[in-house]
C-alpha cells in the first residue's frame, strides 16, 4: 500500500469523522421519536381536561334546570341562572364534537352519537322548553316531565364522560412509557456505535503511525552516518513513494556531493604543490633581467630629463638590450619629431601674428565703415520721414481734389441743363421773330394797299381837277404815310432779320457750349479717375514707405550687431595678438638643433613688433568683397521695398498714358543696369 | 398821232412808276386806277409783252408788260407790282409796273423834248423829258403804246 504521509493522516480522519457521524444521526433520530410521544401526550392531556370541563357543565346544566324547576312559582328565570345556563349549553354544544371524535379514535365501547343526541336533547330541554314553561305558568306535570328528561339525558352524559376520562388517562401512560423506551434504545445503539468507531480509529492511527516512523527512523540513522563522516554507504528508504522517501532521495544526493567535493579538494592541493615549485625556478631569471632594465630605465631618465628641460639636442646613442632597443629609436625618432613640429610651431606663431595685425586692421576700417552706414542709415531715415508726411499731405490734397472734381462734374451736368434751357429760350425767340415778321408783312401789305388806294385817291383827285386840288394834298399825306409806314416796316423787317440772324448766332454759340460743357464734363470724369489713381497710388506709396521704414530698422538694427560684432573681433584680434606673444615666449625655451627647419626667434622678421599697415584697399578688396560680390548660384537676391513699391505704382497706372510707362520702364531699365540698386543685400 | 403837247395848264400831273433802273411817267388822267398784281390769264398768239387778261369788275381787259414793251428785260411781276389801268382812247389797258414811285405836278416848261438825233420811230414813244433834281424821268406816250400794240394785234 503506497500512501503519502498526508493521506494516511486522511484514512484515520475520516474514520473519525464517520463514527462522530453516525453517534449524531442516531441521536437526532431518538430525540426526534421522543418529542413527538411527548407531544402526542400533551394533546390528550389537553382533551382529559376538556371532559372534565364537560363534566362540571353537565352537573352545572342540571342543578340550574333543577333550581327553576323549584321556584317556578316566580313565573321567571334569575338573570344569573339564566347566564349559567347559557355558559353551560355553549360548553356542552363545543365539547360534544371532540370527546365524539376521541371516542371514536380511541376505538371505546361508548356510543358517540348517542352523546350528540343526549347533549342535543338536554340543550333542547333546559335551553328552550323550559323557560317557556317557566314564563308560560305550565302545569306541574309538565314541569316534572321536563325534569326527567333532563336528569336522564344527564345521567347519560356523565356516565359517557366518566368512560372517556377514564380512557384519557390510559392514552398518557401508554404514551409515556413508549417514549421511555425509546430513549433506553437509542442510548444502546450509540454506546454500541461509539465502541465501534474508537477501536477503528485507534487501530488505523496505530498502524499508520508505525509505518511513518518507521521511516523517519530509517533516514535519520543515515543523515547522522554521514554527520559522522561516513560517506560510503547509502541512504536508506529512497525506494519509498512518500515524503519521506523523498526526504532520503535529497539526502542520497547530498551525500554523492560531499563525496565529489572531497576529490576535487584532493586534486586542487596537488596542483598547488606543482605551481610553487615553478616559481622558485623562475626568480634567480628575473634578477637578472632587472638588473639589465635598470640600466636602460637609468640612461631614459636622463634623456627624459634633459627633454623636461626643453633640450630637445639630445639624442641617446648608447645601445639597449635587444627587446628594449625598440624603445630607445623610438626615443630618439621622437626627439627628433618634436623638435621638428616645436620649429613649424615657431613660423606658423608669426604667421599667425602677422595675420591677427591684418585682421585687427581690417576690423578698425569695418569698424569705420559701420558708423558711416549707420550715419547714413539715419539721415536716411530722416529723409524718409520727410517723405512720409510730404505724402500724407499729397494724398490728403489730392483726396481734396477729388471731392473739388467730383463737385465740378456736378456742376457741369447742372450747366448742361441751362445750356438746354438757354437753346429753348433761343427757340422761343425764334418763334417770337417769325411772329413779328408775320405782322410786319400784314402791315407791309397794309401800307402798299394804302399807299395803292391813296394813288388812286391822287388819280381821282386830279380828274376832277380843281375841284380834287385839296383832295389831292390829302391822298399825297396819306401816300406818304403809307411809305412811311412801309419803310419802317421794311426796317423793322431787316431787324427782325437781323436779330433771328443773331438768335441763330447764339444759338450756335449756346450749343457748342453746352457741348464744351458735355467736353468738360467728360474730362472732369477722366481728371477724377486720375485723381483716384492718384490717391490710390498715393496710399500704395504710403504702404511702401512703411515697409522701408521698417528695412531701414531692421537695416539699423543690422549695423548695430555689425559694430558689436566688429568690437568684439577688435578685442578678440587683441587677445589673439597677446596670445601670440605668449606662444613664442614659451616656444622660445626650447633648443632646436640648427639645420632643422625651424628657425630660431631672432632670425625670423619681428611682425608684431612694427609691421607696416598694409593700404586700406587691398583689405577691403580681399577681405570683403568676396564674401558678398560673387552670386550664389541659385539664390535670388531679396528684392528691395522700393523696387516693389515702384512696381506697385506702375500698376496702379496701369491706364496711364505711354509716357509715364516709359518713364518708369526706363527708371527700371536704369536700376537694371546698375547692380548695386538690384542686389538689396549688397546695400 | 398826235404828238402836241397840252400847254393849256401851267401844270401837268403825273405819275411816276419804276421800270428796272428806269423811271418813267404818264400823265395822271390816262390813268383810270391804280391796283395791285393779280394773276393773268394768258391769251394765245400775242405778242410777247401782252401777258394776258384779267377781271376788273366784270370788264375783261388786257395787261402789257412795259417793260418788254419799252424793250427791256421781262418784269418779275411780284406782289409789290403795280398794274396801272389807264384809258387810251376809250380802251382800258393794264400796264404792269415794277412800282408805283409818286405822282407830282411839273409845269409845262420843265418837259423838254427829246433829241432829235434819236429815230423818228423811237421818238414817237416819249412826249418829253421830264429834269428832276436827282434824276430824268421819260414823259411816255401812251397812244403810240397802246395804238401800235393794238394795229399789231388786228
Amino acid at each position: 500500500m503506497k500512501l503519502s504521509v498526508s493521506q494516511r493522516l486522511w484514512v484515520s480522519g475520516v474514520a473519525a469523522f464517520i463514527g462522530i457521524g453516525s453517534l449524531v444521526v442516531v441521536g437526532w433520530y431518538s430525540s426526534n421519536a421522543v418529542s413527538s410521544a411527548l407531544e402526542h401526550s400533551q394533546v390528550i392531556d389537553g382533551i382529559d381536561r376538556q371532559v372534565t370541563d364537560l363534566r362540571f357543565a353537565n352537573e352545572e346544566l342540571r342543578l340550574a334546570a333543577m333550581d327553576i324547576i323549584i321556584d317556578r312559582a316566580e313565573r321567571q328565570i334569575s338573570a344569573d341562572r339564566k347566564t349559567m345556563l347559557e355558559a353551560s349549553i355553549k360548553l356542552l354544544k363545543g365539547g360534544a364534537s371532540v370527546v365524539s371524535s376521541f371516542a371514536k379514535a380511541e376505538g371505546l365501547s361508548v356510543d358517540a352519537s348517542a352523546l350528540s343526541a343526549d347533549v342535543d336533547l338536554i340543550v333542547k330541554a333546559a335551553g328552550e322548553q323550559l323557560p317557556a314553561l317557566v314564563t308560560g305558568g305550565a302545569p306541574e306535570a309538565e314541569f316534572d316531565k321536563i325534569d326527567d328528561v333532563i336528569d336522564s339525558a344527564g345521567g347519560r352524559i356523565q356516565t359517557v364522560l366518566d368512560v372517556v376520562s377514564t380512557a384519557t388517562g390510559k392514552a398518557q401512560q401508554r404514551e409515556i412509557s413508549a417514549a421511555m423506551d425509546q430513549v433506553q434504545q437509542s442510548a444502546f445503539v450509540q454506546l454500541l456505535i461509539g465502541v465501534v468507531a474508537i477501536l477503528l480509529a485507534g487501530g488505523l492511527i496505530a498502524w499508520q503511525s508505525s509505518n511513518v516512523m518507521k521511516g523517519l527512523n530509517a533516514v535519520r540513522r543515515s543523515m547522522n552516518r554521514i554527520a559522522e563522516g561516513d560517506t560510503a554507504t547509502p541512504v536508506d528508504g529512497t525506494a519509498r513513494a512518500d515524503e519521506i522517501g523523498q526526504i532520503a532521495r535529497v539526502a542520497e544526493t547530498l551525500r554523492k556531493a560531499t563525496v565529489e567535493k572531497e576529490r576535487v579538494e584532493v586534486a586542487a592541493h596537488e596542483a598547488r604543490l606543482n605551481a610553487d615549485r615553478e616559481r622558485s625556478d623562475n626568480e634567480t631569471e628575473r634578477q637578472r633581467d632587472e638588473e639589465e632594465i635598470r640600466r636602460c630605465v637609468t640612461i631614459l631618465a636622463g634623456g627624459l630629463a634633459r627633454l623636461a628641460e626643453g633640450d630637445l639636442t639630445q639624442q641617446i646613442d648608447d645601445p639597449f638590450r635587444a627587446d628594449l632597443e625598440r624603445l630607445r629609436q623610438d626615443y630618439n625618432a621622437a626627439v627628433t619629431r618634436l623638435s621638428t613640429v616645436i620649429g613649424n610651431i615657431t613660423d606658423q606663431s608669426s604667421s599667425i601674428h602677422s595675420s591677427s595685425v591684418q585682421i585687427r586692421m581690417a576690423a578698425d576700417d569695418l569698424a569705420k565703415r559701420t558708423e558711416q552706414q549707420a550715419a547714413s542709415l539715419e539721415e536716411t531715415s530722416s529723409a524718409l520721414e520727410q517723405i512720409t508726411i510730404t505724402m500724407r499731405g499729397s494724398t490728403s490734397k489730392a483726396e481734396a481734389a477729388g471731392t473739388l472734381v467730383e463737385g465740378t462734374k456736378v456742376q457741369a451736368e447742372k450747366s448742361t441743363t441751362v445750356v438746354r434751357e438757354a437753346m429753348q429760350a433761343m427757340e422761343r425767340i425764334e418763334s417770337a421773330s417769325a411772329e413779328i415778321g408775320k405782322i410786319i408783312n400784314v402791315i407791309d401789305e397794309i401800307a402798299f394797299q394804302t399807299n395803292l388806294l391813296a394813288l388812286n385817291a391822287g388819280v381821282e383827285a386830279a380828274r376832277a381837277g380843281e375841284a380834287g386840288k385839296g383832295f389831292a394834298v390829302v391822298a399825297q399825306e396819306v401816300r406818304e404815310l403809307a411809305n412811311r409806314a412801309a419803310t419802317a416796316a421794311k426796317d423793322i423787317k431787316q431787324l427782325v432779320a437781323r436779330s433771328s440772324a443773331e438768335v441763330q448766332t447764339g444759338a450756335e454759340l449756346v450749343t457748342a457750349t453746352g457741348q464744351a460743357l458735355r467736353d468738360i464734363g467728360a474730362d472732369v470724369v477722366k481728371i477724377n479717375e486720375h485723381m483716384i489713381s492718384i490717391v490710390s497710388a498715393a496710399r500704395e506709396q504710403n504702404a511702401g514707405l512703411a515697409e522701408i521704414n521698417t528695412a531701414i530698422g531692421q537695416m539699423d538694427h543690422v549695423t548695430q550687431q555689425n559694430a558689436a560684432m566688429v568690437e568684439q573681433t577688435n578685442a578678440a584680434c587683441q587677445t589673439l595678438n597677446e596670445d601670440t606673444t605668449r606662444l613664442e615666449n614659451v616656444i622660445s625655451q626650447f633648443r632646436i638643433k640648427l639645420g632643422m627647419p625651424a628657425q630660431s626667434q631672432a632670425e625670423r622678421p619681428s611682425v608684431h613688433a612694427n609691421t607696416p599697415i598694409p593700404p586700406r584697399a587691398p583689405v577691403v578688396s580681399t577681405g570683403f568683397k568676396p564674401a558678398i560680390a560673387p552670386a550664389q548660384p541659385g539664390q535670388r537676391p531679396r528684392s528691395s521695398p522700393a523696387q516693389k513699391l515702384m512696381g506697385r505704382l506702375e500698376n496702379a497706372f496701369g491706364g496711364a498714358p505711354a509716357k509715364s510707362t516709359l518713364q518708369s520702364s526706363g527708371q527700371r531699365a536704369s536700376a537694371q543696369a546698375s547692380p548695386s540698386t538690384d542686389q538689396w543685400e549688397e546695400f | 398821232m398826235t404828238n402836241v403837247i397840252k400847254q393849256s395848264g401851267a401844270y401837268l400831273e403825273i405819275v411816276s412808276f419804276h421800270l428796272g433802273e428806269q423811271e418813267f411817267c404818264i400823265d395822271i388822267m390816262a390813268i383810270r386806277e391804280i391796283r395791285g398784281w393779280a394773276p393773268v390769264t394768258p391769251m394765245p398768239h400775242t405778242p410777247r409783252y401782252v401777258l394776258g387778261l384779267i377781271n376788273l369788275r366784270g370788264a375783261v381787259i388786257p395787261v402789257i408788260d412795259m417793260a418788254c414793251r419799252l424793250g427791256m428785260p421781262m418784269t418779275e411781276p411780284s406782289e409789290r407790282s403795280a398794274i396801272i389801268v389807264t384809258d387810251i382812247k376809250g380802251k382800258l389797258v393794264g400796264l404792269l409796273v415794277e412800282q408805283v414811285s409818286d405822282m407830282m405836278s411839273i409845269k409845262a416848261e420843265d418837259l423838254q423834248p427829246a433829241p432829235e438825233i434819236i429815230p423818228e420811230a423811237q421818238r414817237a414813244f416819249c412826249r418829253g423829258i421830264v429834269a428832276l433834281e436827282k434824276n430824268m424821268v421819260c414823259f411816255l406816250n401812251l397812244d403810240t403804246v397802246i395804238a401800235d400794240e393794238l394795229s399789231m394785234a388786228a
